[in-house]
């Protein structure tokens, strides 16, 4: 392992030197809208978020940050975008590619095995032009994590709390000082000309493995049951009560499947000139949470209700992608548990079919015993 | 002189405000080349010509006398394509907030004795009164939606308006959820297309464009009441823009959560 080692003042230079080669993305703070209230209003003011965006320099860099709204997946499969406009009904197409040279600053390790899963997805069979161009052109700086952001992370149970084997460069947080594991050459790359830093020593290696170290014991395990169970939990699990409870629950509002860092669903939808023969073409995020995501022409809709839905959303999560990647489809940022009005967390989920089963067989048991 | 073969369109105006108007002739101002591709025959607040031969009508106002129901019927004759335009046309508007009293008290409180002279009744939408190909939801419309709309229509489709609710925009623009600030907002049930403007601004969703077809209204309402607001609270925010919907939807409300 080739460690290389940054003071934490040096970080400015560093910004302001890819500044000038490229466009850096980072975790920064939400700045809320607020409403002039009536005086006796019982209104909390808004609680800090966070949001992955263009930085203007190191001083809005939040590398703390606990979570953000949205995931990086953001920038490679931006929430609307223009994939080629059309003249002569058509018959001429000039496609759209954004290969604008991006840094992505601070994502978190379970986000950063996201977009390995989003890699999988978009590459296989006929390759996505749009996402593979943002793709390439993207220099990931991802950073370690030393305590869980929430209650509702279990980055731990999901693998995700540490390093996937393919990254760029890596910092883990030393106190003063950032370490810096090299990945790729794109990551090597992104130290050219910075002057602060050096190659790590006896006694930096030490510290980078005790700080690593402490992570273990700080990181609860938070899933009842195994990872490598889950496909096969579901699989039993499919007419389950529990998806019907759920759905009597759920609002159908889609936050979860935005605020999630592997769902990448879309709908294609054109915008016409007023000559009816000229337009754009553009990619919109879509939801399986939606009604109108399954229903097909002649009207006929193969997820009808939203407990079918739901029970679709943990199918794909925690089994499907499994099957179909060798990754599952969760890392366990603990995003749609965060923000769902109605408290559909996933951990909660899996533990109570897995109590269910537990249930079940220790019952059979008893009688075959 | 060449005679236009232009679609023809016409604009009318039963009760309501006129700000849907407005947002159509706002629209004019950023979207000319939309007089490319129609000819406007009628629009009362824009221009003073007037012809009775169109194709398309758009129809901003609630229906709320019985004189207003044979104007509707014939616009309805006339028009191969009726369009319900802004949240009065589509849902009654806030004009429906007095469908909860009798009509004979309304006319009271606003004319006094000189209520009885009136023909109103009830606010209805004019889907009530007669059929419509389509409607262009808000208060007031979204401009672009309105732009999008008539190029359907110019396509021979009928528009496409999304049928989920305006948190799935709300989150894409990564706003913090209101409940979480103590602000009920309705939001999860209503209709998304506006882009979340209001939540986005700090100010609640209160359901212009109508609910979503399936509205998850005995959970929100639960979740009202746990985020702080009193029980019947969530019926007040609901009735500004919801109030038809409601009362149409009471009686299977019942049998729900």
């Amino acid at each position: 392992m080739n460690l290389q080692v940054l003071p934490k003042g040096a970080l400015v230079e560093w910004i302001e030197l890819l500044s000038a080669r490229y466009r850096v993305i980072g975790p920064k703070r939400k700045q809320e809208v607020v409403q002039q209230q009536p005086a006796g209003d019982t209104q909390q003011p808004p609680r800090e978020q966070y949001i992955f965006g263009e930085l203007q320099g190191a001083h809005e860099l939040e590398l703390s940050y606990p979570s953000t709204i949205l995931p990086p997946k953001k920038v490679f499969l931006p929430q609307k975008e223009e994939l080629f406009s059309f003249k002569d009904n058509g018959h001429q197409v000039d496609l759209q590619l954004d290969e604008r040279r991006t840094v992505i600053f601070g994502i978190h390790t379970c986000d950063l095995h996201a977009v390995l899963l989003l890699d999988q997805a978009f590459s296989q069979g006929a390759a996505d032009q749009h996402y593979m161009a943002r793709r390439a052109n993207t220099t990931l700086v991802s950073i370690e994590c030393l305590e869980p952001c929430s209650e509702n992370a279990f980055c731990k149970d999901m693998g995700t709390w540490i390093m996937p084997e393919t990254f760029d460069l890596h910092l883990t947080d030393l106190g003063h000082e950032y370490a810096l594991e090299i990945g790729s050459a794109k990551g090597s790359e992104l130290l050219q000309n910075l002057t602060n830093i050096r190659t790590a020593t006896e006694t930096d290696y030490w510290r980078f493995n005790q700080v690593i170290s402490a992570k273990w014991a700080r990181f609860p395990y938070r899933l009842e049951a195994d990872l490598s169970e889950l496909p096969s939990l579901l699989a039993i699990s499919y007419r389950s009560q529990v998806w019907e409870e759920l759905g009597q629950q759920c609002l159908g509002c889609g936050t979860c499947t935005a605020v999630c860092p592997t769902c990448y669903c879309f709908d294609v939808v054109d915008e016409v000139n007023f000559d009816l023969t000229s337009g754009k073409r553009f990619r919109v995020w879509d939801s399986c949470q939606f009604g109108q995501f399954a229903s097909v022409a002649g009207g006929h809709d193969f997820r009808n209700s939203r407990a079918a839905r739901l029970r679709h959303r943990f199918y794909h999560k925690f089994k499907y992608q499994s099957d179909s990647f060798g990754l599952a489809g969760c890392v366990g940022c603990g995003r749609c548990a965060e923000a769902c009005l109605v408290n559909i967390k996933p951990i909660d989920v899996i533990n109570k079919l897995h109590r269910k089963r537990v249930a079940v067989s220790g019952k059979r048991q008893e009688v075959m015993g | 002189m060449t005679v236009s073969t232009k679609p023809k369109v016409a604009f009318f105006d039963f009760t309501g405000c006129e700000g849907c108007q407005l947002t159509v002739i706002d629209a004019l101002q950023t979207h000319a080349d939309l007089l490319s591709a129609v000819e406007i025959v009628q629009f009362r607040e824009a221009m003073s010509e007037r012809d009775e031969d169109y194709q398309i009508a758009f129809i901003e106002g609630s229906c709320s006398r019985t004189s207003d129901e044979a104007r509707l019927k014939a616009i309805r004759e006339q028009a191969q394509i009726v369009v319900a335009l802004g949240a009065c046309a589509h849902l009654g508007g806030v004009n429906a907030l007095r469908n909860w009293q009798s009509s004979d008290d309304v006319r009271r409180y606003v004319y006094g004795q000189g209520g009885k002279l009136y023909d109103s009744h009830k606010a209805l939408p004019i889907q009530a009164i007669i059929r419509v190909e389509c409607f262009i939801p808000g208060c007031p419309i979204d401009r672009n939606e309105f732009v999008n709309a008539l190029k359907a229509l110019l396509q021979h489709r009928l528009p496409r308006l999304p049928d989920y609710p305006v948190c799935a925009e709300c989150k894409l623009n990564e706003n913090e959820c209101l409940f979480m600030r103590g602000i009920p907002c309705l939001g999860s049930v209503t209709r998304a297309g506006c882009g979340a403007i209001c939540p986005s601004f700090g100010a609640c969703c209160e359901g212009c464009r109508g609910l979503v077809s399936d509205p998850n209204i005995g959970w929100l309402r639960a979740v009202a009441v746990e985020h702080g607001l009193r029980e019947g609270g969530f019926e007040a925010a609901s009735r500004l823009f919801l109030s038809h919907e409601l009362m149409e939807s009471e009686g299977d409300r019942h049998g729900k959560h």
